[in-house]
This record gives structure tokens, C-alpha cells and sequence, in this order.
């Protein structure tokens, strides 16, 4: 049997067809407030099960909850606040109010029935969840943009999959879920990443592929920040290397529309629990998951792992350290099965690997494969990375 | 998982048999239960009162068993950290949307087992013919 959803069972909050336009016909007349980028994939997340056991945005006694004891009020592990921002120039609106949520563009992507509305200490916030104020932070950057007011309620979501980014590879929770039992797994390990895939993801991915019963990749294509390389060019490196290099009965890809915080340890989490919504038993944390510049220590987002209780969290963490080529022992390593100095580890860091494909030369083989370094080189020369 | 008590607070000599009814749902989700009647306390030839009934049922749960017990009074007893004891009103039990609130409830804090997940039947086909249709399963 697959492992239980967060809190028991999958939240089903999304719309579509009939249905969606019964809602947009409710709210299109009313009092309509502004959701941005982060929140729309909060809102799609919500609505597909991906964040149960949420069913809207947090209203203060679990936003206060979470950012002090990483819990919801009701009980759950949750580490990081899923809220909504009152906007600057929306009508002001009540607990109580039902309203709709519409893009910047006027499009509607779902209603909310509020609750709650309150008002926030962001730099508390900031300090709590990433671990630092500082105005270099995309995260504190970001809170720093808010209002200072979350506006907390139950909401439903509107699918829209004609706007939807690859098409093919949009897999709710309840559909992973069923993939897996229909392919006989029993257990399941995510790899969530943002970056292109190199020799040592796939090394580590493998690693853990010899435990389980099969491997969900799963690349992040929410909102990124400028840098990342976009999620079309390291989707187009999964696909060329799942043709010859993974058996396709053990694997499944599938994108993770959330949005990057860059918080870290806290992100960690919050992204092992999101994994076991779509069926996952184990979660792959590297070194530094979910962290930007310095902020975070290079085994924080391991460590906190060990501040919850197994049964509570429901995934298991598999701790990996940096892998690389050792020309020594002739495969793939980490410091944890190697015993050679670093001068016969191939290991190239991300500004590296940029600055050799913008110069037209080609990564190593042992870094990172032929087909893929062909990719990174395609895209750089187009200026995509 | 934690030893829970569930106090269902109702009028002197009313009918137990909503005690049941809710037995019979935590155990269909899995969960180990006993059911407390107010009878039992004199069968364990203690004085019945709830008091004593508030004991014997802590006692009990504290094996990390949920137990199902009523009583006109709340039961004064400290549940300590290995034990959860949640009071509600008989009449609102009875009401469909606060019933299932507070199993929810119960659920979220991990004190009873959710029901069995599933995807409906005609749900789950269509979702196959999806992941056929996207190259994840086979014909």
C-alpha cells in the first residue's frame, strides 16, 4: 500500500469544465482580489491535493503555528507559511466575504471564502522561516514586496489546462498516485531538482532507485529566480536522458508546479511532505536543498529532519552527500565510499559549467553526459542559460 | 499513536448506542477501540461515577487505544502527555457537518486513523486512460 496523504487524505479543491464556470460566474460580478505568481501556484496546489492537508490560505492561528513550531495548528508538520497577500488598489473585503481570485491580466483562477485577515510582522517572518532578513535574499526579497496583511480562507481552483506549461508531463497527486499502484510500486522516492541533470543526480537518483521500487523525477517549474536554468531546457536534459540511461518501467516524470523559496532546511521539508501528497515513500535531499548564496549551512537541510518525529513526517529522508567521478576508483563517488584525494574527483560547480558552455567548450563526460552538455550547449548559444 | 478519549457529554440515562456508531467508524478506518458503556464501571466494581469512569477509560487509553465513553459531567482528571481527552456534546455529534469536523479534526492531531484512501472506481479508469494516453502506461 502506498504511504497515507499528509493528514490522511488528498484535499480535492480544483475545478474544471461545467463546474469552473459555475464559479467564475458566482464571482465575475463581485469583488474580485489580485493573486500574484507565487500564489497562483499556491492556489493550483491547494486546489490538486499537492498541499493536503490545506484547503485554503492560512488563516492566523496556523500561519503563527507554522512559523513558530513548524505545525499546523490542527497538528501536522508543515515548515513554511502558504498565505495570501491583501494587494495595494484591491477593494477592501471582510471575513466572511467570498471573492474571486483573478491574475494580474483580470483571468480568474478560483474563489476564496475568508476567514480571517491579518496582519503580518514580515521581518519576523522572514527571520523565522529563511533564517535571515537580509535584502539579498529572493525569499526576504519578496516578503518585503508584501502589504503586511494575509487575508486567510478556504478556496477553489480553477484548472485552466490550455495554459498550461508541459502538458504532458502535468500529473496531479491522485494520478501519480494511481501510476504507481498501477505499475506495482509500493514505495516511491521524488527527486525534486532546478537544475540540469549531471552525472552525479543521476549517480544519486540510481543510488536511491536500489531501495525503493521506483523513482519520481520531479523538476520544479514553478516561479524560479533569474539564473536557474530554465525549466524547458532541463525538462528537454530529462528527456534525453530517460531514452538510454533509466529503465522506463522504474521511472516516472512529471513536473512540480511550485513556486522556489529558497528557504532551505524549511523548504526541505516542506518539499519531502508535498512528495508523499503525490505517493512518495522516501525524498532525496542533497547538500544545500532549496538554498540560495550562503544562507544555509551545507548539511542544514538534512539536519532538520532529525527535529521530527518519523511517524509524524510520513517520508523518509535519504541524505546524500555531493557525488562525482573519482578517476581512482573508476565510477562515480562521494566522500562517504571514496577514499582519494580531491585531485582525482571531477567535480565542476554550476558557475563553472556556465562559464565553460559560454565559452563553446563542452563539460566533461565524466561530469556530465554527451547528450546532455550538447543541450546546455545548445541553449547557452541561444542565450537560455 | 497517542491514547485518545473521546467524552461524549450527554443527559443522565440517555441511549449509548451513538457510542457505538462511532466505534464502529474508527474501527472500519483501522483504528484499535473500546467502547466504555456506563455499566462497565460497575462490572469493574468501581463506585459509577464519572469520575471513576474517567480513570478507568485514561487507563485504558493510555495503551494508546481510543476509547469511546459518555458522561453528564467533564471528566476531571489530567490527561498527561501520553493521552488526549476531547469532549463533545452528544447533540452536536449528531449533526452531519460537526461530526465530521471533529473527526477531521481527530485525524489531523494523528489521534485516528483517516479513512482509507481510494479514488473512486470510474475516477480511477479515467485517470489510467489519461497516463495511456500520455505514454506512462502501456495499452
Amino acid at each position: 500500500m502506498l504511504v497515507s496523504p499528509h493528514g490522511g487524505r488528498l484535499t480535492a479543491r480544483q475545478y474544471e469544465g461545467p463546474e469552473a464556470e459555475e464559479i467564475i460566474e458566482k464571482v465575475k460580478g463581485g469583488t474580485l482580489l489580485t493573486i500574484n505568481a507565487r500564489e497562483k501556484n499556491d492556489l493550483e496546489m491547494i486546489g490538486n491535493g499537492a498541499m493536503s492537508p490545506l484547503e485554503g490560505f492560512m488563516s492566523r492561528a496556523d500561519y503563527e503555528s507554522v512559523i513558530d513550531l513548524m505545525h499546523l495548528s490542527a497538528g501536522p508538520v508543515w515548515t513554511l507559511p502558504v498565505v495570501f497577500a491583501q494587494k495595494m488598489g484591491d477593494p477592501d473585503v471582510s471575513p466572511g466575504d467570498h471573492v474571486g481570485l483573478k491574475d494580474n491580466e483580470g483571468t480568474i483562477w478560483g474563489d476564496m471564502q475568508i476567514e480571517d485577515i491579518f496582519k503580518a510582522d514580515l521581518i519576523a517572518e522572514a527571520d523565522k522561516t529563511l533564517g535571515t532578513n537580509d535584502d539579498s535574499h529572493p525569499g526576504v526579497i519578496y516578503l518585503k514586496s508584501l502589504s503586511g496583511t494575509y487575508i486567510g480562507g478556504k478556496i477553489r481552483s480553477i484548472r485552466r489546462r490550455e495554459t498550461e506549461s508541459f502538458q504532458n508531463y502535468r500529473l496531479d497527486p491522485k494520478e501519480t498516485r494511481v501510476l504507481f499502484r498501477a505499475r506495482g510500486w509500493k514505495t516511491a522516492v521524488a527527486f525534486q531538482t532546478r537544475n540540469p541533470i549531471h552525472r552525479a543526480h543521476e549517480y544519486i537518483q540510481k543510488c536511491a532507485m536500489e531501495i525503493v521500487d521506483g523513482l519520481l523525477l520531479h523538476p520544479l517549474v514553478g516561479e524560479t529566480q533569474k539564473g536557474d536554468i530554465p525549466a524547458d531546457v532541463r525538462m528537454h536534459c530529462y528527456e534525453e536522458i530517460l531514452k538510454d540511461y533509466y529503465p522506463p518501467a522504474r521511472v516516472a516524470m512529471s513536473v512540480f508546479p511550485a513556486a522556489m523559496r529558497y528557504a532551505g532546511p524549511k523548504e526541505a521539508v516542506f518539499h519531502a511532505i508535498l512528495r508523499k501528497n503525490y505517493g512518495c515513500s522516501h525524498f532525496i535531499v542533497g547538500r544545500d536543498h532549496a538554498g540560495v548564496g550562503n544562507f544555509y549551512g551545507t548539511y542544514d537541510a538534512q539536519m532538520i529532519f532529525d527535529q521530527f518525529d518519523p511517524d509524524e513526517l510520513g517520508i523518509v529522508p535519504l541524505k546524500f552527500e555531493h557525488a562525482f567521478y573519482c578517476s581512482k576508483c573508476g565510477g562515480m563517488a562521494t566522500p562517504k565510499t571514496c577514499a582519494h584525494d580531491n585531485q582525482y574527483h571531477v567535480f565542476l560547480s554550476g558557475k563553472k559549467v556556465r562559464a565553460m558552455l559560454a565559452e563553446g567548450t563542452l563539460p566533461p563526460s565524466e561530469f556530465t553526459r554527451p547528450e546532455i552538455a550538447a543541450i546546455l550547449m545548445e541553449a547557452a548559444r541561444k542565450g537560455d542559460n | 499513536m497517542k491514547g485518545l478519549v473521546i467524552w461524549i457529554r450527554t443527559e443522565e440515562g440517555s441511549d449509548e448506542a451513538i457510542l457505538d456508531k462511532l466505534g464502529i467508524e474508527i474501527q472500519e478506518r483501522g483504528g484499535r477501540v473500546e467502547v466504555f458503556h456506563s455499566e462497565a464501571v460497575e462490572n469493574l466494581g468501581m463506585e459509577k461515577n464519572d469520575k471513576a469512569k474517567a480513570v478507568a477509560c485514561a487507563m485504558l487509553a493510555s495503551h494508546g487505544v481510543v476509547v469511546i465513553t459518555s458522561g453528564a459531567e467533564d471528566p476531571s482528571i489530567n490527561p498527561g502527555e501520553k493521552l488526549e481527552i476531547r469532549i463533545i456534546e452528544e447533540s452536536n455529534l449528531r449533526k452531519t457537518d460537526i461530526h465530521d469536523s471533529f473527526m477531521r479534526d481527530l485525524e489531523l492531531a494523528g489521534l485516528v486513523p483517516a479513512p482509507k484512501y481510494d479514488v473512486h472506481p470510474d475516477e480511477e479508469k479515467e485517470i489510467l486512460k489519461k497516463l495511456q494516453d500520455l505514454g506512462y502506461l502501456d495499452d
